[in-house]
């Protein structure tokens, strides 16, 4: 259970509080029985090995997977009705980035959300969408040809996307993957930023040994959820061991001990 | 240059206003479909219409006792058909271990033959069904058949449409590109889906009287394909590969009407495909020729316009 301050027993409700949550692909178990909670404010990273569940659990929390039981509340509602808050970065990969489109256009998707059906994007969205390119530093590009950006470049598109959105909690999936070492150090700390203003932040992470250094809190997962808490009291090598079965690279630093 | 067919005979009017109107709607829809990659659903819709225009017709002689092949009649028929088999093809892939591709094959084969069957069994009643001649030139296309009253179905399926992609442009965009963000909006995925097959649908059926079902795909895909090598913006590539498809249907009818013996479909078929291979050969920085030039000026690196995501 994940927590900054002693808000639990207040009346405001978690940023995110998955209960028991099952999930199956076809008879397989993609999460089984998991419980997540998280304060507003928490920067968590979900960590497991490939076919944990991970994005599986970010999707249950965007209410887009059917869950066969177990109950999903984003700031206390059902994530249907809590659409408006909440932002989703997907796997950069997701995509086809030859898309016959602009920069400053996927970043303006941020946008529809909020439109609603049938209108369209105007001079508002635009100005939106530009104040969040400057934000992610790619002002320049904005009438660029997305097929024309590096890896890091794209990951910083979906990022101002998300940002567009202006939420309260934000769903990303491996924001890190595959971005140079500047373009990483920037996304870090626009994480940071986002989480001192309060927005929570559910991201799946691979990188094990900056996992320490990027977030405060930590979702392990392997279907089941093995340990949720802050970095400190669960990324460490006894949990790590159990989670990956005795794989951890060596390399993986300072864990709890610092 | 004179030509006879200038002085505006009012059959090759509508013909190629037919057909002009066919080659604009099927690019504009055909873009979705290119950017999707389910041009193979496309032509599995083209195929499986065959069995519902001849069903259609027998079913329409049957029931009145007089036979009919106007597109009225035919068209309802060929969107039946059309449906189903990309319904049933869904749920074969759903159902058994057969991919999509293979599921969608296998309704292609089953929809196509079929229709094949049944127009050869109508061609053999005797006494024969009236009309019955005209039916197997749905399968290359009979643009020349075309009626007063197909163009209006023409018109008002394809209209129809093209008004729907207008005003669910957004929704219909940010779907193509990013379908997992999309949901995370709370779009119905589900339901745009559907949408996107029933305009595809709808783009497919008013074709195939012009080029057959056949060809149909041809003038779905290649002005789509023509039309994203000059232009990086979804709303250009739309509106260019609806020009590209109409400058074709146009100059199909008008070029076989000069010429006896010119099949219509087919000539509006190579059109399409002669203004894609120009597109392919001469557009800025997507060209063949372009990219070319920028592989030399860079050495060996190949042009930044030629990868996607890494």
């Amino acid at each position: 259970m994940i927590h900054r301050s002693s808000r639990e027993h207040s009346t405001e409700p978690l940023a995110l509080d998955v209960e028991g949550l099952t999930v199956t692909y076809g008879k397989e178990p993609a999460l089984w029985n998991a419980d997540v909670r998280l304060g507003r404010g928490a920067l968590a990273a979900v960590v497991g090995p490939n076919g944990a569940g991970k994005s599986t659990l970010l999707k249950a929390a965007l209410g887009v997977v059917p869950r066969v039981s177990g109950r999903v509340r984003v700031l206390g509602e059902d994530p249907a009705r809590r659409r408006r808050l909440v932002a989703y970065v997907p796997q950069r990969t997701s995509v086809d980035w030859d898309f016959p489109t602009t920069v400053l256009d996927v970043v303006m998707m941020g946008t529809y959300g909020r439109l609603g059906w049938f209108r369209r994007p105007g001079r508002n969205e635009r100005a939106l969408a530009l104040g969040a390119l400057e934000q992610m530093e790619l002002a320049d590009l904005a009438g660029r040809q997305i097929s024309e950006l590096s890896g890091g470049q794209q990951q910083r598109v979906f990022l101002a996307r998300a940002l567009v959105q202006d939420a309260e909690v934000y769903f990303m999936d491996e924001p890190f993957a595959g971005v140079d070492a500047v373009t990483e150090q920037s996304i870090a700390s626009l994480l940071g930023h986002l989480a001192q203003r309060g927005k929570t932040i559910l991201s799946v992470h691979h990188d094990l040994a900056t996992v320490p250094r990027y977030f405060e809190h930590a979702v392990l997962l392997n279907r089941a959820v093995q340990a949720v808490g802050t970095v400190k009291e669960v990324f460490h090598r006894g949990n790590l061991d159990r989670l990956y079965g005795g794989r951890v690279p060596a390399d993986v630093p300072e864990f709890a001990s610092t | 240059m004179s030509a006879p067919w200038v002085e505006l005979d009012p059959t090759l009017v509508v013909v190629a206003a037919g057909t002009t109107a066919v080659g604009a709607v099927s690019g504009a829809l055909g873009c979705f479909a290119y950017l999707r990659r389910q041009g193979l659903v496309g032509d599995v819709v083209s195929h499986s219409a065959l069995l519902g225009v001849v069903g259609a017709f027998v079913l329409a002689h049957a029931i009145t006792g007089s036979a009919s092949r106007s597109l009225a009649v035919l068209v309802p028929g060929a969107l039946i058909a059309g449906t189903a088999s990309l319904a049933l093809a869904r749920s074969v892939s759903n159902r058994t271990r057969l991919n999509d591709d293979a599921s969608l094959g296998v309704m292609l084969s089953i929809f196509f033959g079929g229709g094949l069957f049944l127009l050869r069994w109508v061609q053999r009643q005797s006494p024969p069904i009236p009309g019955h001649t005209g039916l197997e030139d749905y399968i290359f296309g009979m643009a020349a058949a075309m009626t007063r009253a197909d163009l209006w179905m023409v018109f008002s399926l394809g209209g129809g449409a093209l008004l729907l992609l207008f005003l669910l442009w957004k929704e219909l965009k940010v779907f193509t590109f990013d379908p997992e963000f999309s949901r995370s909006l709370g779009l119905p995925s589900h339901r745009l889906d559907l949408l996107m097959m029933a305009l595809l649908v709808a783009g497919v059926v008013i074709g195939i009287q012009t080029v057959g079902v056949i060809l149909m795909i041809a003038l779905l895909v290649t002005p789509a394909a023509a039309a994203r090598q000059w232009t990086s913006r979804l709303s250009t590539m739309v509106l260019l590969a609806a020009s590209f498809g109409a400058t074709a249907g146009a100059g199909g009818a008008l070029l076989s009407a000069s010429e006896a013996g010119l099949p219509t479909g087919p000539v509006v078929v190579l059109l399409a495909t002669a203004i894609f291979a120009l597109s392919l050969l001469l557009a800025p920085r997507r060209g063949l020729i372009a990219r070319a030039r920028a592989r030399r000026a860079l050495g060996s690196t190949p042009p930044p316009a030629a990868g996607g995501a890494v």
